[in-house]
């Protein structure tokens, strides 16, 4: 009951669907610097691990016990939107589930997705349940990424995991015909869903970029705590 | 012995498995004098570093047992204890920061802070042991000793500067700038053994400078003098930057980081200096005993060779003239022939022959003042134990513990064995307090128990060479626990007639889970049970935490709760008691969906980046649950929680999965619920275990 009421108040809920987030190849959540794309993306991870999924989230900024903080910061904001919870039950949801993340830390220049490849084939190969999605939060692209994301696009197909990524664009680029960053625009036919965060007003306004009939709607965040803002 | 105790250093060498430990001390030993010919750790010459006497350490190349050693540096006396690195030896290193006043901890330059560097650490941080750091292994390829400088601060909280600076890195590391003096310094010789100083290479200049400026700026923390100086700017000498230095580092508050290779001969002489420099003399610290006479009141121990003594045990080993026994001594003094007690037992023994040692070679002495480590032959006591002047009862105070999670049967191979195996294990469990040893009776077998394969498989090794006790051994077993996990009541009246007085009692209440290994709660009132069975009725309950009632295996975390009950005037007995206590708890354990627990270790592989992904996947073959993988540099970290039953073997399997260049280190970590089908394999086993000895 804990899980289906912690979900509800999810951004990533509210912006995407919780099932809409495994569905298709890749998503995207687009930001400036320092606007929240690590935030939002920790927030569809617990998605899923509220949905008793299995995630992977690989950073190439944060080191590993950064990335269990985010998580740990993230599920406290969730638990304390929904107003009174019983503590104890909360940190039991939690040690439960948390356990079905895995955090990884690697440097842009170390990452490589035949690592990730073999840690994928050893859950076949122990018959084990696979996570449902990788998250890569920092992949610079503004560098040419074509040669990683098409070994991405395999892993997405060989092993149905849906990937969510950073991306970091500018303020002084131009948007391209279809209003889309840069970013996003050179690699759109691949991404089936973008979220766009941009700071307004001391909230954050997030826009769905691409996703179907959500395409066009806004939702406004609190930008300490990532949770929507009534 | 050197009366003076300002001059006196009892240190220990901490540090990761592979850093360099036992090299190191090797080549202290041998710039101190104390040996004229350094033995590499796995030398060709096949003797072996003179630290590691005990003869599986040299053919393993790992130091198991530690190995205390005086030398002499600078008119400083200076004892030292050669502390294992390996996780499953892990009381030996706990035992020897017990009785060490500072400790020189040493990291790779390739590999930083590794898992073990951390477990240390944190026994260094209980122990409140302070510690000067060295960076080894400069001359590796890779090394980089500012990052494992940053490393310290990062991931052990150390405020770490760096008091030299490399001159040249891998294959061009030829020596260190000393910030302190503003020199540099190389070592020239066939063995290094001639510091050269000069001028500090002109290149070098500006970053030295820098250097110097950051760790003046740290030290000028614990020196008002030195602040001072700077403000004024006023001239800063080295006395100045030296007392501050050595104030932060005394206090725990610094760790100064020094560098160089033990291998290749470089830096030790000045990693010597600061030993004698920055850690602190017995005067320094201060040791708690307590006082068993006095409400186990702590009590100061001081330095002081009129007052009463007070010495402890650390390490006990098997010699040729018998047992030796290492002792720090921290108040008074051992003379030979003076009687002590060991305040364990109160049992009086006489000092005999006192020596100190130099590795596996003895020094005869008259005595061991306080603030020394020597040790004492012909004693027969346990490890940990303390002796005290016959006027005083004082303990110091009992080590940190942990249970064994893992046990093998052991069986002799012959009559001779048998006797041997006997001695053998009368020793290794009087030396070490975590391995342990008992007697199935239902099978006969001799069981002994650890902290990990590795852990009993040296004690195995141990027996066949040192007492020619060859034994065969079962399958290492996981020490699996029962327990409840929901409430259940219980409501169970023993009855019995058969001719003579009967037995009769009633108990009733209900039974639930709980933190503590078993609680008792009576809440029986108005005289239902007289007050005299309630303690029969949880000697009853508390029989049956022994074993299980599904699988046999130890019952733990079970609270029993006492409302209610009824006795007979004539036929009531404790014993009729114990037995309804005993019916009450099976009734309950049944309804309170009982599970299996099992110990889960604590596992950090640490493997060059290639390897990574397959590391990962073993964990997961494993039931293991991924933490989290990092990389550092060419080396990734994967920390992973694993069932300990799936652990065995495993080092074979990441050998053979990373061409033999991974490694890992595992510790307990707690006790977690089997998963279903696990459990019923396991009750599957018990079953047919059974049935085979029913045979």
């Amino acid at each position: 009951m804990l899980k289906k009421d912690l979900i509800l108040r999810s951004p990533a809920e509210l912006a995407i669907g919780v099932e809409n987030i495994t569905d298709g190849h890749f998503g995207a959540v687009l930001s400036r610097a320092g606007v929240g794309k690590t935030g939002f993306l920790v927030q569809i991870g617990l998605t899923q691990l509220l949905s008793d999924e299995k995630i992977l989230h690989i950073s190439l900024d944060d080191p590993m016990e950064k990335i269990n903080l985010r998580y740990d910061e993230a599920y406290a904001s969730l638990v304390d939107s929904i107003g009174y919870v019983d503590p104890q039950k909360a940190v039991r949801l939690w040690e439960s589930i948390k356990h079905n993340k895995v955090g990884i830390s690697y440097t842009e220049s170390t990452f490589d997705t035949d690592k990730i490849r073999d840690y994928l084939k050893s859950f076949k190969k122990a018959d084990l349940t696979l996570p449902t999605i990788l998250v890569i939060d920092g992949l610079d692209f503004d560098a040419d990424l074509t040669e990683i994301l098409e070994d991405l696009k395999q892993l997405n197909q060989e092993f149905s995991i849906a990937i969510w990524l950073s991306m970091k664009s500018h303020r002084e680029e131009p948007l391209s015909q279809e209003g889309f960053p840069v970013q996003l625009a050179n690699h759109e036919a691949l991404v089936d869903k973008a979220i766009f965060l941009m700071p307004v007003d001391n909230k954050i306004e997030a826009v769905v970029l691409k996703d179907g009939d959500k395409t066009d709607q806004k939702f406004t965040l609190d930008p300490a705590t990532m949770m929507p803002v009534e | 012995m050197i009366k003076d105790l300002k001059r006196v250093r009892n240190i220990g060498i901490s540090a990761h498995i592979d850093s360099g430990k036992t090299t190191l001390t090797e080549r202290i030993l041998f710039y101190t004098d104390r040996i004229h010919k350094i033995n590499e750790v796995r030398g060709k010459d096949g003797v072996g570093a003179v630290m590691d006497s005990m003869e599986l350490e040299k053919e393993r190349g790992i130091t198991i047992a530690s190995a205390a050693t005086h030398t002499e540096w600078d008119n400083h006396g200076i004892n030292i204890i050669d502390t294992p690195g390996h996780v499953d030896f892990t009381v030996e290193v706990e035992r020897s920061l017990r009785v060490l006043d500072g400790a020189v901890l040493i990291l790779c330059s390739v590999s930083g802070v590794q898992s073990q560097s951390i477990t240390v650490d944190q026994q260094m941080k209980r122990y409140q042991v302070p510690c000067i750091a060295f960076v080894n292994k400069c001359d590796r390829s890779g090394a980089n000793p500012i990052k494992v400088s940053e490393q310290l601060k990062e991931k052990l909280g150390h405020n770490s500067v760096m008091m030299q600076l490399p001159i040249g890195l891998e294959d061009k590391h030829e020596g260190v700038v000393d910030l302190v003096t503003m020199k540099a310094y190389y070592f020239e010789g066939d063995n290094g053994e001639k510091m050269v100083e000069k001028e500090i290479p002109e290149e070098m200049m500006d970053d030295a400078v820098m250097a110097r400026e950051e760790m003046v700026d740290a030290a000028s923390m614990f020196s008002e003098d030195l602040t001072d100086a700077i403000l004024e700017e006023a001239e800063i000498t080295v006395e100045l930057i030296m007392d501050a230095v050595r104030t932060g580092t005394i206090a725990r508050q610094m760790t100064p980081v020094f560098l160089g290779s033990a291998y290749k001969n470089k830096a030790v002489q000045p990693l010597l200096n600061a030993v004698v420099s920055y850690l602190p003399s017995p005067l320094d610290i201060e040791n708690e005993a307590i006082d068993l006479d006095n409400n186990e009141e702590s009590v100061i121990l001081e330095s002081d060779f009129d007052k009463p003594t007070v010495a402890l045990a650390f390490k006990l080993e098997d010699g040729q003239y018998g047992q030796l026994t290492y002792i720090r001594v921290y108040q008074g003094g051992i003379n030979k022939g003076d009687t002590l007690i060991n305040s364990r037992d109160g049992k009086k023994v006489k000092a005999g022959r006192l020596i100190r040692m130099h590795s596996n070679q003895m020094e005869d002495v008259d005595s061991i003042p306080a603030g020394h480590i020597g040790a004492m032959f012909g004693i027969d006591c346990a490890s940990g134990d303390t002796f005290v002047s016959p006027n005083i009862n004082y303990s110091m105070i009992a080590m940190n513990v942990m249970e064994p999670v893992i046990s093998l049967s052991i069986t002799p191979k012959d009559n001779k064995a048998q006797i041997n195996m006997s001695k053998a294990l009368n020793r290794f469990t009087k030396e070490d307090p975590t391995f342990k040893t008992y007697v199935d009776h239902e099978t006969g077998d001799t069981i002994i128990q650890g902290m990990g394969e590795l852990h009993l498989e040296v004690y195995v090794e141990r027996m066949k060479r040192e007492y020619q006790a060859e034994v065969e051994t079962g399958k290492p077993r996981v020490a699996y626990r029962e327990t409840i996990t929901r409430k259940a009541p219980y409501n169970y009246t023993h009855k019995k007639q058969t001719g003579g007085s009967g037995q009769f009692g009633r108990v009733l209440g209900f039974m639930e889970p709980c933190e503590e290994e078993f609680e008792f709660v009576n809440k029986v009132t108005g005289g239902r049970i007289p007050t005299q069975f309630i303690s029969s009725c949880e000697k009853g309950f508390l029989a049956c935490m022994a074993k299980g009632p599904n699988l046999e295996f130890p019952v733990t975390g079970i609270k029993v709760t006492l409302e209610d009950g009824a006795f007979h005037a004539v036929d009531s007995s404790e014993m009729a008691f114990q037995a309804a206590a005993r019916g009450g708890f099976l009734e309950a354990y049944a309804k309170a969906k009982p599970v299996i627990m099992e110990p889960i270790m604590k596992v950090v592989i640490e493997t060059p980046n290639e390897f990574q992904g397959a590391c990962m996947g073993l964990i997961n073959q494993r039931r293991g649950i991924i933490q989290g993988s990092q990389e550092e540099g060419v080396m990734s970290v994967v920390e992973s929680q694993v069932p300990l039953s799936e652990m065995f073997g495993f080092s074979t399997v990441l050998r053979s999965g990373t061409q033999g260049k991974a490694q890992f280190t595992m510790e307990f970590s707690s006790y977690k619920q089997v998963p279903q089908s696990v459990a019923e394999e396991i009750a599957k086993n018990k079953a047919e275990e059974k049935a085979a000895k029913n045979k």
